[in-house]
C-alpha cells in the first residue's frame, strides 16, 4: 500500500522533469531520424508487397470471371476466348530491383498481339481496355461471343481497382508464359472473318434430340458452340460425336469404368454418359478436375425413351 | 523638428548602440511573451525562486495562451494522485491528432474510386506517410482510452459534484466526440474493415422509428455507404466533430480555470469547495512548474507513441471495400463493441434455447411494438450513454468522500462491469465461459476461417511462401510433405479440427466425427500459388457435403513479417 502511496504522491523535481522531457524529445527525434534514414527503402519494400497482393487479388477475379472464357491456366477456350498467357500476349518479363530496393517489371520481350493489332499504349492498358469495355466491333467468326464489358461504368462488376489487379494478374504470367503451340491463340486482324462452314444440317430426330438438350438443363452445365448453351460446370459438348470416339478408345475409360459394361460406339458412350454419369468420371472439367455426382443421375427417369434416343442421335451427329 | 525615430537616436547618444539594441530586443521578447523579460525566461527554465513581486503572473493576465490556463495550482493536486494528468493527456492527444490530421489530409481524396489508391500511396510512396498513419491512428485509439479513464478517475474522485456539474456535462459532450471522431475516421481507408464496420454502425440509424430512413439517408448520403457517405464522414472527420471539439474543449477548459481542480476528497469539509482558496504557502506556480511537469508529460507520451508505432504498431489495412463481399465475423470498432453486445440480447445464447429467442423477439414486437435492434441498439444504448450526462444532476449525496459514496461507486462500477461485459459480448467469439454472443457459423467454416480469415493474416498466408510445395495432402496427425513448416500448418489444421470435433462450440454444434480434411498448394504462376482447404464430411442429413476456402499467395506478398 506504502509503495502505492508513493507512486500516486510522487512529484517529480524540476531537474527530473527537465532531464525527462529532453530525453523524450531525444527518442522521439532518433525515431524520426531512423525512420527517415532508411524510408525510400521501406517504401519500396512495402510497395513490392502491395503489388503482389494486387496480383493475389487478381488471381481471384481471374478465376471468379474469366477463366470460364479464358481457361483456369490462360490457355484459351475454344469458340469463348483467346489464350491470354501465350508468350504471344504476354511476350516475356522480368522482375529487376534498383539498389533501393525498387522493384520494376523489366520487358524482355514484348508482346507480339500489341503490336499484330497496333495498339499504342501498354499491354497492361490494353487489358484494362478490353476488360473495362468489351471489343465493340466483332473482328472475327472464331469466337461466340462478344466480350462482356465488366466495368461497373458500363453495367458490369467490376470496380476499377479490381480491373487493374487482373491486368496485374496476367501482366504477370509474362514470367513464365505458356508456349504459343500450347495456347489458343487468336486470329490476326483481317482473318477469321470467313464465314463458318454451313454445318450439315440437322434430321427431324436430331432437331428434336436439340431441343430436348435445351429443355432438360444440360445447357446450364455443358457448353455446344453456336447453341446458345454455354454452361461450364460439364465437359463441352461441341465436338462429342468425335470426343466419345476418342474417350472409349483412351486408356483412362478402360481401367477407370466402373460397374457398366465397355461402350463400343459412340453413340453407346453418350447414352452411357447420360444414363449412369457415375460410370466414367471424364478427367477435366472447363473449372478444373470433374467432379463425380454432379450430373443428375436420375435421366432415365426424366427422359422417355424417344427424348433418349433423339438426343443420343444429336450429341452423336456433333463432330 | 520630431521624427520618427527620434527617441531611438537619443537613446542610442545617451546608452550607446549595444546597450539600446539589446533593451530594445528584450522590450520585443517581452512584449512576444506578454510580460516576461529574457531573464525572467532564463529564470524559469533555470528553475530559480520567483522575484517578488513575481512577474510570471503577468502572461496569465496580459497574454492569450496563458490566460486559459490558472496561475498556480494546489500543491495537493500537482502530484501523479487525483489527476494522473488524465485530462491534460486527452488535450494533449486531441491537439496531436489535428496535426498529424492535417499531414494525412495532404495526400487523401475523400472518393470512393481515390481513398484506397491514397492509402496504398501513404505507405508506399509518401516519406514517414506509414508513420504518420500509424500515429494517427494510434493516437486515436489512446484517445479513446485516456479520455474514458479521465472520466472514470472524475467519477471515482466525485469531482463531478457542486460547482463542477457542468464540466462533467461538457467532458460527457466531448467523450461523445471523441468516439465520433474515431468513428468517423474508421471509414476513411475505404477497405473492408472499414466499409463494414461504419455500415453496422450506420444500421443503427436506418432502425431509429420514424425517422430511421430519412436519418439513414442524411447520415450515408444514400440508402447504402458510397460516394456520398463517404464524403459526409470525411466532413463529420476533419470539419464538424472537430469544432464542436475545440469549442467544448474550449469551455471545458474554461470551467476547470474557474472552478480549479477539486482537491483529494479527504482534505475538504464535506459541502466545501476549497480548490480556488489556496494559502500562499501551498501555491505551486504554473510557471514554471506545471508547465515543465506538463512539457514533461508531453514528451514521455510522446515518445513511447513514436515508439509503438517504430516496433510493435501498424495500423491495418485490408482489401478494398467491396459491397458486396461481406467478410466473415465483421465488428464495430472496438469502443462499439459494447452496442453490438447490446444488440445480441435477446438471443441470450446459450441460457436462451433458439427457440425462445424468437420467442423474446415476438416479445418486443407485441408489446412494445418494437423490434429488438430497435429496443436495445436505438433505445437503450443511447440511453446507457445519456445516463452519463445526468450523473452529476441525480446524485444527491453532497460528500466527495469515499466513504461516504458506497452507493454511487458501487453503481460506477457495475456500470463498468456492464460495459465491459457487454463488450465481450459484441466480439464473434463473444464472452469467454459463458460463451454469450457467440456468432460462429457451421464448424467447417470456421475451421476455414481460422486458417484462412477473410480480411486478416491468418496461418496459411503467414507461412512464407518458399514454405509450400505444391500437392494435394490429406489433413492428419503425420503429414509428410516435405516442408517441415507445411507439415506444421497441416498438423495445426488436423488439431483444429480434432478439437471442433469433440468440443461443441457454444451453439452445441460440432464438426462431424467423420469430417476429413485436405490441403492442396497449386501453382498458378511462377511465384503464385494457390492454397485450398477443402473439408469433406456427412452433414446432420445424411448427405456428403465439402466445405472449401482458398486464398492466393504470392512470393513477395510478405504477410509473414
Ligand atoms: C464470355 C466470355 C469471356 C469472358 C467471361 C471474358 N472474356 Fe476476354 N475475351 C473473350 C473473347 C471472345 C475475346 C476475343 C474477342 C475478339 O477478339 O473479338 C476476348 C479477348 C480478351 C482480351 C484480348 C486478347 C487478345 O489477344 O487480343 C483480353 C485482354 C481479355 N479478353 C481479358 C479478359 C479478362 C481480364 C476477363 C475477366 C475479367 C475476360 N476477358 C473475360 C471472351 C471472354
Ligand atoms: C449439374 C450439371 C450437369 C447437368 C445438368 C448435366 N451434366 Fe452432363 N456432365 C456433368 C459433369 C460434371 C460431367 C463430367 C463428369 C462425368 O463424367 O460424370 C458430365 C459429363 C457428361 C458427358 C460426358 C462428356 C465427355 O466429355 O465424355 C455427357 C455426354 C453428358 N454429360 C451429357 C449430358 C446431357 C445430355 C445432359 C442433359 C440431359 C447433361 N449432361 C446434364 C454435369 C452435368
Ligand atoms: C477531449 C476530452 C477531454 C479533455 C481534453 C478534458 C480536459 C480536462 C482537463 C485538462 C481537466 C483538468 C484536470 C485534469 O487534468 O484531470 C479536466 C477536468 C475535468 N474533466 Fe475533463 N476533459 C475531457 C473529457 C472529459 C470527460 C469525458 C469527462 C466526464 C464525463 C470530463 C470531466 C471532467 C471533470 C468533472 C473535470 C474536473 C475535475 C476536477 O476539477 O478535479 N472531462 N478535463
Amino acid at each position: 500500500m506504502s509503495i502505492f502511496k508513493k507512486i500516486v504522491t510522487y512529484r517529480p523535481s524540476f531537474t527530473v522533469r527537465i532531464l525527462t522531457g529532453l530525453i523524450s524529445m531525444l527518442i522521439l527525434l532518433s525515431v524520426c531520424t531512423f525512420i527517415g534514414l532508411a524510408d525510400r527503402t521501406r517504401l519500396n519494400v512495402r510497395a513490392t508487397e502491395f503489388d503482389a497482393r494486387s496480383i493475389e487479388a487478381g488471381a481471384k477475379v481471374y478465376f471468379d470471371q474469366c477463366a470460364r472464357c479464358h481457361g483456369p491456366n490462360g490457355e484459351g477456350v475454344e469458340g469463348l476466348g483467346p489464350a491470354l498467357a501465350s508468350e504471344q500476349f504476354v511476350g516475356r518479363i522480368e522482375l529487376v530491383r534498383d539498389d533501393m530496393q525498387m522493384q520494376s517489371i523489366k520487358v524482355v520481350q514484348p508482346s507480339e498481339r500489341i503490336k499484330q493489332i497496333g495498339w499504342s499504349g501498354t499491354l497492361e492498358d490494353y487489358i484494362i481496355a478490353v476488360t473495362e469495355a468489351g471489343i465493340p466491333i466483332k473482328t472475327s467468326n472464331v469466337w461466340d461471343v462478344t466480350h462482356p464489358t465488366f466495368s461497373e461504368r458500363l453495367g458490369g462488376p467490376l470496380r476499377g481497382d479490381q480491373i487493374r489487379n487482373v491486368a496485374s494478374f496476367i501482366v504477370n504470367y509474362g514470367l513464365n508464359p505458356l508456349p504459343n503451340d500450347q495456347a489458343l491463340l487468336p486470329p490476326a486482324p483481317g482473318e477469321g472473318m470467313a464465314p463458318r462452314p454451313t454445318p450439315v444440317p440437322l434430321t427431324a430426330e436430331q432437331e428434336a434430340g436439340k431441343q430436348v438438350y435445351l429443355a432438360k438443363g444440360c445447357a446450364a452445365c455443358h457448353a455446344i458452340r453456336g447453341v446458345g448453351a454455354q454452361g461450364a460446370l460439364g465437359p463441352n459438348l461441341t465436338r462429342i460425336g468425335s470426343v466419345a470416339e476418342e474417350r472409349i478408345a483412351s486408356e483412362s475409360y478402360k481401367t477407370n469404368l466402373k460397374d457398366q459394361p465397355p461402350a463400343t460406339t459412340a453413340a453407346e458412350y453418350i447414352r452411357q454418359s447420360i444414363l449412369h454419369p457415375n460410370a466414367y468420371i471424364v478427367a477435366q472439367c472447363p473449372q478444373g478436375p470433374c467432379q463425380a455426382g454432379l450430373m443428375p443421375q436420375n435421366y432415365e427417369q426424366q427422359l422417355t425413351p424417344e427424348e433418349l434416343n433423339n438426343l443420343v442421335d444429336y450429341l452423336s451427329s456433333l463432330k | 523638428m520630431a521624427f520618427v525615430g527620434q527617441k531611438l537616436v537619443k537613446q542610442i547618444q545617451t546608452t550607446g548602440l549595444k546597450a539600446t539594441v539589446a533593451q530594445r530586443l528584450d522590450d520585443a521578447f517581452t512584449r512576444f511573451t506578454a510580460g516576461l523579460s529574457w531573464n525572467d525566461v532564463r529564470g524559469v527554465l533555470r528553475g530559480d525562486p520567483p522575484a517578488k513581486p513575481n512577474p510570471r503572473v503577468k502572461p496569465h493576465t496580459e497574454g492569450f495562451w496563458f490566460h486559459i490556463r490558472p496561475t498556480f495550482y494546489h500543491e495537493a493536486v500537482t502530484t501523479l494522485y487525483p489527476t494522473f494528468r488524465l485530462g491534460l493527456l486527452s488535450a494533449m492527444f486531441f491537439t496531436f491528432e489535428i496535426i498529424t490530421g492535417i499531414f494525412l489530409m495532404i495526400f487523401y481524396t475523400p472518393s470512393p474510386t481515390y481513398a484506397y489508391g491514397n492509402m496504398l500511396d501513404i505507405l508506399t510512396n509518401v516519406p514517414f506517410g506509414k508513420f504518420m498513419r500509424d500515429l494517427h491512428r494510434l493516437g486515436a485509439e489512446a484517445m479513446v482510452i485516456v479520455v474514458t479513464l479521465h472520466m472514470v478517475r472524475t467519477f471515482v474522485t466525485g469531482s463531478y459534484k457542486k460547482p463542477r456539474q457542468f464540466t462533467w456535462f461538457t467532458g460527457v459532450v466531448l467523450l461523445g466526440v471523441t468516439l465520433f471522431l474515431s468513428f468517423s475516421g474508421y471509414l476513411l481507408p475505404w477497405d473492408q474493415l472499414a466499409f463494414w464496420a461504419v455500415t453496422i454502425g450506420t444500421s443503427m440509424a436506418d432502425a431509429v422509428p420514424g425517422i430511421g430512413p430519412e436519418l439513414n439517408l442524411l447520415l450515408r448520403g444514400a440508402p447504402d455507404i458510397g460516394a456520398g457517405g463517404l464524403l459526409r464522414f470525411y466532413l463529420f472527420h476533419v470539419v464538424l466533430f472537430p469544432l464542436i471539439g475545440v469549442i467544448f474543449v474550449a469551455v471545458h477548459y474554461y470551467k476547470v480555470v474557474r472552478f480549479g481542480i477539486s482537491l483529494p476528497p479527504e482534505m475538504e469539509a464535506i459541502g466545501e469547495d476549497t480548490a480556488r482558496k489556496v494559502p500562499p504557502e501551498k501555491r505551486v506556480n504554473f510557471l514554471p512548474d506545471i508547465l515543465t511537469n506538463e512539457l514533461m508529460y508531453a514528451g514521455v507520451a510522446f515518445a513511447i507513441l513514436a515508439i509503438s508505432c517504430a516496433t510493435w504498431y501498424s495500423a491495418p489495412l485490408e482489401h478494398h471495400a467491396d459491397p458486396l463481399v461481406t467478410p466473415n465475423h465483421t465488428v464495430a470498432p472496438w469502443y462499439f463493441y459494447w452496442l453490438q453486445g447490446l444488440l445480441k440480447i435477446p438471443h441470450m445464447i446459450p441460457i436462451l434455447p433458439s427457440g425462445i429467442a424468437g420467442e423474446v423477439d415476438r416479445f418486443f414486437a407485441n408489446v412494445f411494438g418494437l423490434t429488438p435492434k430497435v429496443f436495445w441498439g436505438v433505445i437503450v444504448g443511447p440511453l446507457l450513454f445519456a445516463i452519463l450526462f445526468v450523473v452529476p444532476y441525480i446524485d444527491p449525496n453532497p460528500s466527495r468522500r469515499y466513504g461516504d459514496r458506497k452507493v454511487m461507486l458501487t453503481l460506477g462500477a457495475l456500470f463498468a462491469a456492464a460495459i465491459i461485459y457487454l463488450s465481450f459480448a459484441g466480439i464473434p467469439t463473444g464472452v469467454p465461459i459463458t460463451g454469450f454472443g457467440y456468432v460462429g457459423g457451421d464448424p467447417a467454416s470456421e475451421v476455414g476461417q481460422a486458417f484462412i480469415p477473410d480480411e486478416g493474416i491468418g496461418p496459411v498466408r503467414r507461412l512464407p511462401y518458399e514454405e509450400y510445395v505444391a500437392g494435394k495432402f490429406p489433413v492428419n496427425a503425420q503429414p509428410n510433405t516435405g516442408s517441415a513448416g507445411l507439415d506444421r500448418l497441416i498438423r495445426d489444421i488436423h488439431n483444429d479440427m480434432e478439437a471442433r470435433k469433440v468440443r461443441p462450440d457454444p451453439l452445441g454444434k460440432t464438426l462431424p466425427a467423420d469430417a476429413t480434411g485436405t490441403l492442396e498448394v497449386k501453382q498458378i504462376q511462377s511465384n503464385l500459388r494457390q492454397v485450398i482447404i477443402t473439408i469433406d464430411y456427412t452433414d446432420v442429413n445424411g448427405a456428403p457435403t465439402q466445405f472449401k476456402k482458398y486464398t492466393f499467395l504470392h512470393a513477395q506478398s510478405g504477410y509473414a513479417d
